[in-house]
């Protein structure tokens, strides 16, 4: 079955660049097919396998390099299931959403459709994977998806660095992931995940952190949580997939399909609380400061994130199911509002909070979805929000000691924030006021919204269904998960008391931080990630510029100065017992001419003197290679030279009759590099010479050139015939320079249209 | 402009330009058994080509559409010999009878050196075109000073400055 999800991706990948050829809308309608088809596959299997999970799940392998015993694996279990649920149901209508974000009078477009189906398909691999290699591939796949997608506006320079700082902050996780996940494997045995063994003792506190810094960078936990403000730079629907249900959550999904193997780690614990502290504190104080309606829901998603890591690094039977629970609650409510802010976007035309107001009057089926999905996000009963958030508050409580008092301290403190920032969201947003000016509904656009934020009613209302998917699922990251349930009304509970005072307090600083005008600050270590980047480059610049400064005399000096110094240790080899001086009468006398050429070409002052003595060299030796019997060699380097007279004649046209004077300095400098050189190069070959020690293989490879080639000459057989695929990689390094050369010359051709393009340094 | 200044370089590279190309499909078929080979035939009809460029005597030729074909070509020869052979590039003799020319033997060595002579007219052609063949050749008549004839001296003499 998994083949055949994985099929009908990449056949909407097809479908989609071809009918986003005639409108961009069509190519969105056409890809949403493929994640509707994984999300009715998914929620088949869940709601046919009930408490116990699926009996048999699918699976299915290929090998991918099978000397390196690298496959692709995939298993539905019913943790892998659910992920796919969530990523496939909010792709199918993120992009039923997307066709009406983009006007109906938008250009064709291919590019959007693919790579936001791209995307979906490499999320799709990354919650099926089964081994780790498969799980760090399309990880990557997710990273370099997003990239194209949050730079869709690409000719933006703000959304080129936002999409940049994505890339660089995830791939560097991805990095720190790689090792982490090479240490498990290594330390476990076994690439597969259901495999994993506990790993401790310093290999596991190594792979923890790594593991954990692949997370964070992911998932945008404190301090890597720069990038994803940034990223609301991408279009909404692009916002509302990636940086709510899916992307993000890759981080939270690595960390629960991982977290079996430390759970003796307390590095993991420690590092993990610490960060998903951070994050929740941080996130939700940031929600509260910036007046952007997506950052601000951002903001609250790094927060939100913050607690999934937190629990996760708690790794109790009851923190785990809480967990999953949350993850599947923010998923609905987090793309309901993205979906929101998108279409007041799109109808107000603005997305400060300041400029917005009174918009219940005027779009009130939006601020229905948004008042619960917020109501969900602050964990206000009757939602699926308010009883994930009590499971979450139950773990804590059944914890003990110090741990049990931080991590009520962090949850109660992170979702009195949560409350807070949802408040002053409705609140300034949709609450009284005098009403925004909007412009007609999309339906596209509001049907997608309603149906995310009724789920979490629905959610609530058939809460045995939900729970007959969640806890299976848990209970496959966690085996104590299955003890616990959600619970749809605990009654007046430790538990309940606390989330009501949580709403309580929330509610009053949301209400007085709403009339609050302060501007918002700037991102904090966002610009800082830009300056390191900035910086790298224009070291690289300058290093370039010193390096390649295009002086042709010093490139050539720098050249023959590192040959003569590589052949310095030939200079304590030369002997000159076995040198032959001659073998026939004719060599001295054209290596003399040759000789003579080339000292008249070094002292000659005039361009097309140097130009006729260089080509007396190359005839002398093409001379020298007919006397020695190569008749071939003799033939190319007359071609050669006859083709530098060409270059000669078309290239003197634009230089000066006779060479610019050199100072003195650097012409003796010039001379005595040149004589090292020709030393060196003579040294070489008389050390080399000497030292032979089979005789050349000329006997065989005449014969073979004969039997097998078909031909007498041999030089050409064994081009093309005997050592053909060396000739196939030369004619392709001869291409690779015939293409530099155009793009060179076209380069210069163009430089005065666009002066940016070829930088010249001098 | 260095046909309508010199008339000779131009009926000579006219003249020639037959017997070169002959001399170039010679080089490319003997190559088998005597000196020869694509790489020799290649520099041949590039030389002919950039020359009457130069010349005037035709159109600038666009090495791009050269290179590609011959690396495809290469490429081609490469897997073909794979699927009809054993391995990679492994040569395939023909032998057959024409009419005129009697018995005729050749392999796939021909199509990879014609490849070869392809790329290698592609380079030389890039390279002339680099050092500025086309301008030279479309530049204006002699009727202007000598002078305007220079591109803008600038970045042609850069790699001149020695300091």
């Amino acid at each position: 079955m998994i083949q055949l999800v994985l099929v009908a991706h990449v056949v909407g990948l097809v479908g989609a660049a071809v009918a986003g050829r005639f409108t961009m809308r069509a190519g969105l309608l056409v890809a949403a097919i493929a994640p509707a088809l994984s999300f009715a596959w998914a929620i088949t299997e869940l709601v046919g396998s009930g408490l116990a999970g699926p009996e048999s799940p699918a699976r299915f392998e290929f090998a991918w390099v099978e000397r390196l015993d690298l496959r692709f694996v995939f298993l539905a279990d019913s943790f892998a299931l659910l992920a796919v649920a969530i990523v496939s149901g909010i792709g199918a209508l993120v992009f039923v959403y997307a066709s009406g974000y983009f006007s109906p009078t938008a250009a064709a477009g291919t590019r959007f459709p693919v790579f936001l189906l791209a995307f979906s398909t490499s999320m799709l691999g990354l919650v099926l994977a089964e081994s780790v290699w498969t799980l760090f591939f399309f990880w990557e796949m997710t990273s370099v998806t997003s990239f194209l997608l949050v730079g869709h506006a690409h000719t933006n320079t703000s959304v080129q660095d936002a999409a940049r700082r994505a890339l660089m902050i995830t791939g560097g996780g991805g990095l720190a992931l790689l090792a982490g996940l090479l240490l498990l494997a290594r330390e476990t045995g076994s690439s597969l995940l259901s495999e994993l063994e506990v790993v401790s003792g310093t290999s596991g506190t190594v792979a923890a952190i790594l593991v954990l810094v692949g997370v964070a960078t992911k998932s945008a936990q404190v301090p890597f949580h720069v990038w994803l403000p940034g990223a609301m730079a991408a279009p909404t629907p692009v916002s509302a997939y990636l940086h709510s249900a899916t992307m993000v959550k890759a981080g939270i999904i690595l960390m629960a399909v991982t977290g079996s193997a430390f759970a003796d780690s307390s590095a993991w614990k420690i590092v993990g609380f610490t960060l998903g502290s951070l994050s929740m504190i941080w996130g939700g104080i940031g929600a509260l400061r910036h007046r952007d309606a997506k950052l601000i829901l951002a903001w609250g998603t790094i927060s939100q994130l913050g607690l999934l890591v937190t629990l996760l690094a708690l790794g109790t039977g009851k923190a785990v199911f809480a967990a999953v629970s949350i993850v599947v609650a923010h998923a609905l409510f987090k793309a309901t509002l993205f979906l929101v802010v998108g279409e007041i976007d799109i109808r107000t035309g603005t997305r400060e909070i300041d400029e917005l107001g009174g918009l219940y009057k005027t779009m009130p089926l939006a601020t229905a979805a948004a008042v619960l999905a917020g109501l969900s996000m602050a964990g206000a009963p009757p939602l699926l929000g308010f009883v994930a958030k009590e499971a979450a508050i139950e773990a804590s409580l059944e914890l003990a000691g110090t741990e049990r008092v931080l991590a009520l301290l962090v949850l109660i403190g992170g979702s009195v924030l949560t409350v807070a920032y949802t408040t002053r969201f409705l609140w300034t947003v949709f609450g009284p006021g005098p009403a925004t000016v909007v412009k007609a509904r999309r339906w596209a656009m509001t049907v997608p919204a309603s149906v995310l934020a009724l789920s979490g009613l629905v959610g609530y209302v058939l809460l045995g269904s939900v729970n007959d998917v969640i806890i299976p699922a848990s209970t496959e990251l966690n085996a104590d998960a299955f003890k616990y349930e959600l619970i749809a009304w605990p009654g007046l509970k430790d538990a309940f008391v606390i989330s009501m005072a949580i709403l309580v307090v929330g509610i009053g600083l949301g209400a007085a931080l709403s009339r609050s005008q302060r501007v918002a600050p700037e991102p904090l270590g966002a610009s800082g990630v830009d300056r390191g980047l900035d910086g790298v480059l224009s070291v690289a610049r300058r290093a370039t510029a010193r390096v390649q400064h295009g002086s042709l005399p010093v490139y050539l000096a720098i050249m023959a100065l590192t040959v003569s110094l590589a052949a310095t240790p030939f200079f304590f080899d030369v002997s000159l017992d076995g040198l032959v001086w001659w073998d026939h009468p004719l060599q001295m006398m054209l290596a003399l001419a040759l000789a003579a050429s080339a000292f008249a070409g070094a002292f000659v002052d005039s361009r097309l003197g140097a130009a006729l003595t260089l080509g007396a060299v190359g005839i002398a030796a093409a001379g020298l290679f007919v006397v020695q019997g190569a008749p071939d060699l003799a033939l190319t380097q007359l071609l050669v030279e006859t083709i530098i007279v060409v270059g000669f004649v078309v290239g003197l046209g634009h230089l000066g009759r006779s060479f610019p004077r050199a100072q003195v300095g650097w012409q003796a400098v010039r001379i005595s590099i040149s004589v090292m050189g020709g030393l060196a190069v003579m040294a070489g070959l008389i050390a080399t010479s000497a030292h032979r020690t089979a005789s050349a293989p000329i006997g065989e490879i005449v014969e073979q050139a004969v039997d097998e080639g078909g031909g007498n000459n041999v030089v050409n057989v064994i081009l093309t015939d005997l050592r053909a695929l060396d000739t196939l990689g030369e004619v392709v390094v001869l291409a690779t320079v015939a293409i530099g050369i155009l793009a060179l010359a076209r380069a210069r051709d163009g430089s005065q249209d666009h002066d940016s393009d070829v930088e010249v340094v001098t | 402009m260095i046909a309508s200044r010199s008339p000779v370089a131009r009926v000579a590279i006219r003249a020639a330009s037959p017997l070169a190309i002959m001399v170039g499909v010679y080089l490319l078929f003997a190559g088998h058994n005597q000196p020869g080979g694509g790489f020799a035939a290649g520099l041949v009809f590039g030389a002919v080509l950039a020359l009457r460029t130069v010349a005037g005597l035709q159109r600038p030729t666009h090495a791009t559409g050269l290179i590609a074909g011959g690396v495809a070509v290469i490429c081609a020869t490469a897997v073909l010999t794979l699927i009809w052979g054993d391995s990679l590039l492994d040569q395939q003799i023909v032998e057959w009878t024409v009419p005129v020319l009697g018995k005729v033997k050749s392999g796939t060595a021909l199509p990879f050196d014609i490849g070869v002579t392809t790329v290698v007219m592609g380079l030389v052609i890039a390279l002339l075109d680099g050092l500025g063949a086309a301008a030279m050749a479309e530049s204006p008549a002699p009727t202007q000073p000598p002078a305007s004839t220079q591109p803008p001296a600038s970045t042609q003499t850069k790699g001149e400055v020695s300091s």
